[in-house]
């Protein structure tokens, strides 16, 4: 089973169960994601959220996101764009396993759900294009 | 996310509902902190949580080290199966009042 699909959704927190629903809704073909359909669920609103929370710093401004989602040959590849403030990739840190505290949870779970995660900054149109991978 | 509060034995328990994201987090936050700042044990009910990211763990952790710091304690109770994987992801598991 092969799946493709995208959709820009408004760089707000109250679209993030929306962007979330969106890729339920694509996992739901897809019967090797059955186990793991909520981790990776977790990983693309994670990235999302990331967006409306460091590259807008939580400001509304009517911009959008895009989300692209495909799965094929037994690789499922998230794509994320926005045009927010331009992601330093070497200032991404993940939270340290000692830490007790929240900051970099997101990223750091990230890291755990998927195989890959590429920043790109060459997209026409688009600031930031973060890209998660995951091999099946 | 709804939420609902019952009081039993100076125990509050918190029943929170549906999707916990960065965009309820405030009020859930607001729900939880006040009654640990009143001093109260405060009991936080998962079982109809379905869906927790890095902000809704990030109020149990906040929530956690609140009632520490005031000599009170906070216990997460029927912890649902999805909230449960994203703790151990966490790593948390060790450190929250699990039960």
């Amino acid at each position: 089973m092969n799946i493709k699909d995208q959709k820009e959704f408004p760089v707000d927190s109250a679209q993030l169960k929306e962007v979330r629903n969106f890729a339920r809704g694509l996992f739901d073909q897809v019967p090797e994601f059955e186990d793991n359909r909520e981790e990776l669920v977790l990983a693309l609103a994670e990235a999302a959220q990331n967006i409306v929370k460091h590259a807008y710093s939580g400001q509304p401004s009517g911009d959008t996101m895009r989300v692209e989602i495909e799965y094929q040959d037994k690789v499922l590849t998230m794509e994320l764009f926005d045009k927010g403030k331009p992601v330093i990739p070497e200032n991404i840190k993940p939270r340290k396993l000692s830490d007790i505290k929240a900051g970099g949870l997101g990223t750091f779970f990230i890291g755990q759900i998927m195989d890959e995660v590429v920043f790109k900054t060459n997209k026409e149109d688009w600031v930031n294009h973060l890209i998660l991978t995951k091999r099946f | 996310m709804t939420y609902q509060v019952t009081e039993e034995n100076n125990i509050s328990t918190v029943f929170l509902n549906g999707e916990i994201d960065m965009d309820v987090t405030d009020k859930a936050k607001d729900v939880i902190l006040p009654l640990i700042e009143a001093g109260k044990e405060v009991h936080i009910n998962l079982k109809d949580v379905e869906y927790m990211d890095s902000s809704g763990i990030s109020v149990l952790i906040e929530s956690h080290q609140k009632a520490m710091e005031l000599g009170t304690k906070v216990t997460l109770k029927e912890i649902s199966k999805s909230v449960l994987k994203v703790i151990m992801m966490a790593k948390l598991e060790q450190i929250l009042n699990l039960d």
